[in-house]
């Protein structure tokens, strides 16, 4: 293999819900080899699952089809490979979608890869009857706890199944919940041969992800340093790697907005990491205690000395699982005395509930643009308080059942009317939302059977 | 006098795990990363979030990148799924540990000291 070899590897996508333009502006310009799309949260698989509930043919993000439509014909000309993690639950009716778009397309012998077997939902029951606690990494409980209102249960797993259609030339690769980092280690320990002990390198490829796996993240946005300086964040590049044996640069196009800088690319590197010298993956345990980023260029920054460790023989494993009701309530209130008001109003309507027998699991009363989202820190001045413009009284309850959660709607509207003066409502009765609890826990490697498929499609 | 903020030296971002939050903070003047490594002990960023942060606090510190890693145990209501915030996410956490006041006498000093 050449020295000089270098890989390029874009990260399309931070979430599902993210623009396209930026997926889009790459593969014209980026000169990439490689596109990864990352669509999962933590939440992700459990909205899915219930997608998936109501419409067998749903369950994966459609907003996938939509950009592997826009860029197809672009990827096929300059010979770029995508990885998505855009199945969730319904990897097979993403592929259908996938081929359809490639036969408008008119692209001959093109190859779709795929992953099956991180759903384990339907063998949780034998599994649990086989003694298998599935303790919750949280909070210790036995999952035999919730085992009648699971929802999903889908397994974080790593690069094997995409290396595997990787040397199946699969042109894109989907899958469901992989770790979004593998996405783009799996190209780079392909395309360089790093063996399965080559811990330094696989844990460099991973915090590559860890570094695009956020799109814009990576670029400028979310950017506290210097939020005002970001050069046309209205068309934001999201950030490209370029990997060689000895190197590894983050930079983005020249024809993107935003910025790649040493503060861009620190507040990014230990995002949602919690000890920097174990980040635990299903490839590595990642090392980046001594790591240093340095700016070598405009928008380009050097990543080096990260480090790598024996990944552990157990899998996470994230079950989702039905928790009950929320609703939120809102109502605004105006100068003067806006605080005061909505203190008031809230008052009414716990008075009300108290006689209506409101049973909650949690509650919270908000006063947003007072303290809504700084809460305990927010600045109560009495002088700031009494003279607020306006504030929006919030009120969120959870409940076990449908009927607690209805008992708050239909008073709110009427306060407009019956309570303190001035009040105005928004946005339609409040509608009760399904709570999903999240149920971590582990799984032995060796329980997972994944498996790697490529199909042909001929125009 | 003038009052000084953790956001006029630091800069950081906030990311969740369930129920907890991590806040990176790196300073803006690197030669600032001794001072927040200092001053800015787990205990203080315990009680500077009150009732807001019901778990423990730990830092790491990465001083080839000056870092430092704080992660808040029981930190977000309950988490992303349960908790009934506004911000559920935590994604405003950097910004809230941003507005802690610093003396700025302290920092006066520190400049002073690495003046000479």
């Amino acid at each position: 293999m050449s020295a000089l070899k270098e890989i390029s590897i874009g990260g399309g996508q931070g979430f599902w819900g993210d623009s396209p333009d930026a997926a889009i502006d790459m593969v014209q310009n980026g000169n990439l080899n490689y596109l990864a799309c990352d669509y999962l949260a933590e939440l992700t698989m459990s909205i899915l699952q219930r997608q998936k509930n109501r419409n067998p043919e749903a369950g994966y993000a459609r907003d996938f089809v939509d950009l592997f439509s826009r860029i197809l014909s672009d990827c096929h000309k300059n010979g770029i490979r995508i990885l998505a993690n855009a199945g969730g639950v319904n990897v097979l009716a993403l592929v259908e979608k996938l081929k359809v778009v490639v036969k408008e397309k008119g692209i001959a012998n093109y190859k779709i890869g795929y992953v099956l077997g991180d759903d384990l939902k339907e063998d949780l029951p034998r599994l649990m009857a086989e003694g298998h606690e599935f303790i919750n990494s949280d909070n210790g409980k036995k999952l035999v706890e919730i085992q009648d209102k699971i929802l999903n249960a889908n397994v974080y797993f790593g690069r094997e199944p995409f290396l595997q259609c990787l040397q199946q030339n699969a042109d894109v690769i989907v899958s469901g919940r992989a770790s979004d980092s593998s996405l783009f280690l799996s190209p780079l320990m392909y395309e360089f041969g790093w063996k399965d002990d080559d811990y330094d390198n696989i844990a460099r490829g991973i915090i590559v992800g860890h570094l695009l796996e956020c799109g814009g993240q990576g670029s400028g946005g979310n950017f506290e340093y210097g939020w005002r300086d970001v050069p046309d964040l209205d068309r934001l590049g999201f950030p490209i790697a370029r990997v060689s044996e000895d190197k590894t640069i983050i930079t983005k196009t020249a024809t993107s907005g935003g910025l790649v800088s040493e503060e861009s690319c620190k507040e990014q590197l230990m995002y949602e990491i919690h000890d920097p010298a174990n980040y635990i993956t299903p490839d590595v345990v990642a090392d980046i205690s001594a790591s240093e980023l340095e700016q070598i260029g405009k928008d380009e920054v050097q990543l080096k000395n990260v480090k790598g460790k024996k990944r552990p023989d157990t899998l996470k494993l994230s079950i989702g699982y039905h928790a009950g009701y929320k609703v939120e309530t809102y109502l605004n209130y105006a100068w003067p005395d806006a605080y005061e008001k909505a203190q008031f109003a809230s008052e009414i309507i716990m008075k009300k509930m108290k006689r209506k027998n409101l049973k909650v699991e949690d509650i919270r009363i908000d006063y947003v643009g007072l303290n809504a989202l700084h809460l305990d820190v927010a600045n109560m001045d009495p002088e700031h308080v009494k003279n607020l413009n306006e504030v929006l009284l919030r009120i969120a309850i959870r409940t076990d059942t449908k009927e607690e959660a209805q008992k708050l709607i239909p008073e709110i509207s009427p306060l407009q009317l019956n309570g303190p003066p001035g009040s105005s409502f928004f946005g339609g009765r409040a509608r009760i939302q399904p709570v999903i609890g999240l149920w971590p826990t582990l799984i032995p490697r060796d329980m997972v059977q994944l498996s790697a498929h490529v199909v042909e499609v001929d125009a | 006098m003038k009052k000084l903020y953790l956001k006029d030296i630091a800069h950081g971002r906030s990311g969740d795990k369930g129920n907890i939050s991590n806040i990176c903070v790196y300073p803006r003047k690197k030669e600032d990363y001794a001072f927040l490594k200092d001053y800015l002990t787990p205990t203080r960023v315990k009680d500077h979030f009150k009732s807001m942060v019901k778990g423990d606090v730990l830092r790491y510190e990465v001083d080839s990148l000056q870092g430092l890693n704080f992660v808040l145990k029981e930190a977000l209501g309950g988490g992303a799924t349960f908790s009934l915030r506004l911000d559920s996410l935590g994604k405003s956490m950097s910004s809230a540990l941003m507005r802690m006041e610093i003396p700025v006498e302290d920092y006066d000093n520190y400049r002073k000291e690495l003046g000479k």
